[in-house]
């Protein structure tokens, strides 16, 4: 099934990665991408990891109710966002995915005002933050239920190939994710229809407390796409350059019609599961410290510094940078102010309903 | 005039939706070249090919979780659920996915799709062939709710649920799939949702019924005739949206009205029906609502018939109504 031409072997034993951790590139092939597209690279990376930041700030300011940290996972998702076309392939991504969908194009001001449920939210404020989705850039709104947006992640790839479209669909999910039946029945249906579909687990290792071992006595995920009949990939989630060649990959595997795969990035997370989670009662501060260590952003400050691309000034004047780019955001987001109780009726069904005007009648009684 | 039974009514409707607009498709359990367990598909895989009528694997989350896709991508998917009680395994699509989508994306995504499903005893099934589940989608916001009785309602709904921009769980009463037959005009033609029809004219009584036992409906108000009690017989036909304005305005009339249902009594739609007209005619009721429904038992093998409302419970329960 895999061409000659195809990099990757799936099923490999060991992680794919192409920089080590002191930055120096390891792959088998030349790279291809030129010195702006790198840093361009960088930029995302550095601009996931300080949204996720912004984010606990205005969590302690009390503008939102609940982060889910993302500081870990900043490799795999700029790697996933940078493989697909955005605005034409479809995302079905869940709630740990601020890096991705920033890095997609997701205007930043969108995801505060989610994140805020401010007026300027395209889903209206009627999610919990963490929670976005946005149609123009085909961007799925997220569902809480885990799991429960790959069935149908899987139907937007079986309507893409039905239509002959060419687009991919690429959804991702935690490593919890993997035990819901609702993804064995979609990992099985993409199977068996051959769907342009591109499956990312991002392996953090814990669903809440819970640690992989507990979640599956299989040792990789990867591994369980043998099951379903096509490849599965395991990457080194925190070298951005491998995430975004496998993915890349598993892209173009499945716009070129050979059908779904699975791609395994490990990634670490280095917050708590959420800003309601205490992570001190199930691990470590060591263990926590030996994966911030192999940092995605610090590996690719050192790979960038040995090609002269990267020192610590322009480090921090890129910082600065992005900082009050998000800082604008946010207060473009929250002058839009806050979503009014009355919208509650609305968008429920295409069609009014007299049950829901009269529920409405009840409630503006009571405003 | 073609002369159609429920089954057939279904097939027609699919037939003529598909041939109307290429992007609906229909997916199920044995639904390409078997033409469904019921046969409600047949013809349709040799006629529109593999793309258009899909054999999915054997999960119904897969079979609705696609919908909700395929739905929000283009498409205009027609799911088959092979039985009412196997919708459970794909019961969080429904839930979660399909009801909410357009709502939690602020309107920015929709799955307008339609989850068709037997649905109802009498068949001789046991509790895992015969559930009438309609109330956990009627309490489900987000979900439209169709329960037809005949073949021409269940031809014209079937149409309208596949235009609607709205998911739509179709339930077709099982028993009477081939029990009904009737001339069904050959033109094209739609009914509107939320819409009940008045299957017949009286002064005394109203009963409410709406899927399988509105034929049990009909017979108990042939029998009351006899007696010399004019009941009129309202078929809901679709329970989300429901007419209330239909309900209230015939229960205005006759004082009095039975809600029939054959789903469980306890927070079941009937409830729902009779707890309403209770709340807005309070003062023009000459007896309190009765429901008659099925049991608040699993729905037992042995026996079949008994569990629903059968013709002597209703005129039981119209006794009642008369007498108090
Ligand atoms: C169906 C379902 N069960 C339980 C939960 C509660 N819950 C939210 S996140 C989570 C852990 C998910 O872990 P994983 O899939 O590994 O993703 P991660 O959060 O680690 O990125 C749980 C149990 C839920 N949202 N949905």
């Amino acid at each position: 099934m895999i061409k000659d031409t195809w990099r990757f072997e799936p099923f490999n034993e060991e992680p794919i990665r192409l920089i080590d951790e002191e930055g120096n590139w390891i792959g088998e092939f030349d790279l291809d991408l030129s010195d702006q597209e790198l840093q361009e690279l960088y930029r995302h990376l550095v601009r996931g990891r300080l949204l996720d930041e912004r984010y606990q700030i205005i969590l302690r300011q009390g503008k939102t109710s609940f982060v889910a940290p993302s500081a870990g996972h900043e490799g795999a998702q700029v790697g996933l966002a940078k493989a697909v076309r955005p605005g034409f392939d479809w995302i079905f991504p869940y709630y740990r995915d601020k890096t991705l969908l920033a890095t997609l194009g997701y205007p930043v001001e969108l995801l505060y005002a989610q994140m805020m449920a401010t007026r300027l939210d395209p889903n209206k404020g009627r999610q919990m933050p963490e929670h976005p989705g946005l149609r123009e850039l085909n961007v799925f709104t997220v569902a809480s239920p885990i799991a429960s947006h790959a069935p149908p992640a899987v139907g937007a790839a079986i309507s893409a190939k039905i239509q002959g479209t060419g687009q991919v669909v690429l959804t991702t999910f935690g490593d919890g994710a993997t035990s819901e039946g609702d993804w064995h029945a979609a990992l099985n249906f993409a199977g068996a229809q051959g769907a342009p579909i591109v499956f990312a687990a991002e392996n953090n290792r814990y669903a809440i407390s819970v640690n992989f071992e507990k979640q599956s006595g299989s040792p990789r995920i990867a591994d369980k796409a043998h099951a379903y009949g096509f490849p599965g990939y395991q990457v080194d989630g925190m070298d951005v350059l491998a995430s975004l060649y496998v993915a890349r990959e598993a892209v173009e595997r499945a716009r070129q019609g050979l059908g779904p795969s699975l791609v395994e990035f490990l990634v670490y997370r280095y917050g708590p599961h959420s800003s309601a989670d205490d992570d001190r009662v199930y691990r470590s501060r060591e263990e926590v410290e030996f994966w911030r260590k192999k940092d995605p952003i610090l590996r690719f400050e050192r790979f960038l510094e040995k090609r002269g691309l990267w020192t610590p000034e322009a480090g921090e004047k890129l910082r600065e940078e992005v900082k009050a780019e998000l800082l604008a955001a946010e207060e473009k987001a929250e002058a839009a102010g806050p979503v009014p109780p009355e919208w509650m009726f609305d968008d429920l069904y295409s069609t009014p309903y007299w049950l829901l005007e009269e529920q409405r009648g009840i409630l503006l009684a009571e405003l | 005039m073609a002369t159609l039974n429920i089954v057939q009514a279904v097939k027609r409707a699919l037939d003529e939706e598909m041939a109307r607009d290429e992007r609906v498709v229909v997916l199920g359990e044995d639904v390409g070249k078997r033409g469904g367990v019921f046969l409600a598909t047949e013809g349709l895989y040799q006629k529109y090919g593999p793309d258009r009528v899909i054999d999915t694997p054997l999960a119904e989350a897969a079979i609705i979780g696609a919908a909700v896709g395929m739905a929000t991508h283009g498409l205009r998917p027609v799911a088959e659920i092979q039985f009412a009680d196997y919708v459970f395994p794909g019961f969080d699509q429904l839930v979660s996915q399909a009801a909410k989508l357009r709502y939690r994306s602020g309107g920015q995504f929709s799955a307008p799709m339609v989850v068709r499903m037997p649905s109802g005893g009498g068949v001789k099934g046991g509790h895992h062939h015969s559930q009438s589940p309609e109330a956990y989608f009627t309490h489900t916001a987000g979900l439209k709710v169709v329960v037809p009785s005949t073949p021409t309602d269940t031809l014209g709904l079937l149409k309208t649920a596949i235009r609607d921009d709205d998911p739509v769980v179709f339930m077709e009463p099982k028993r009477l799939y081939r029990a009904i037959k009737e001339e069904v005009p050959d033109e094209e033609f739609t009914i509107p949702l939320g819409q009940a029809r008045i299957r017949r004219e009286g002064t005394d009584l109203t009963l409410i019924a709406y899927g399988g036992p509105t034929v049990e409906a009909l017979k108990a108000a042939d029998e009351l005739t006899k007696a010399g009690v004019s009941a009129e017989v309202l078929d809901l036909r679709s329970l989300v949206p429901w007419d209330k304005e239909t309900v209230l305005n015939s229960v205005a009339k006759t004082g009095r009205a039975l809600v029939i249902a054959e789903a469980p009594r306890t927070a079941s739609f009937a409830s729902e029906v009779a707890a309403t007209v209770m709340e807005e005619l309070l003062d023009q009721l000459m007896s309190p609502v009765y429901r008659v429904t099925g049991f608040d038992t699993p729905y037992p093998y042995v026996p079949d018939r008994e569990y629903m409302p059968t013709v002597t419970r209703i005129l039981n329960f119209a006794k009642k109504a008369l007498d108090y």
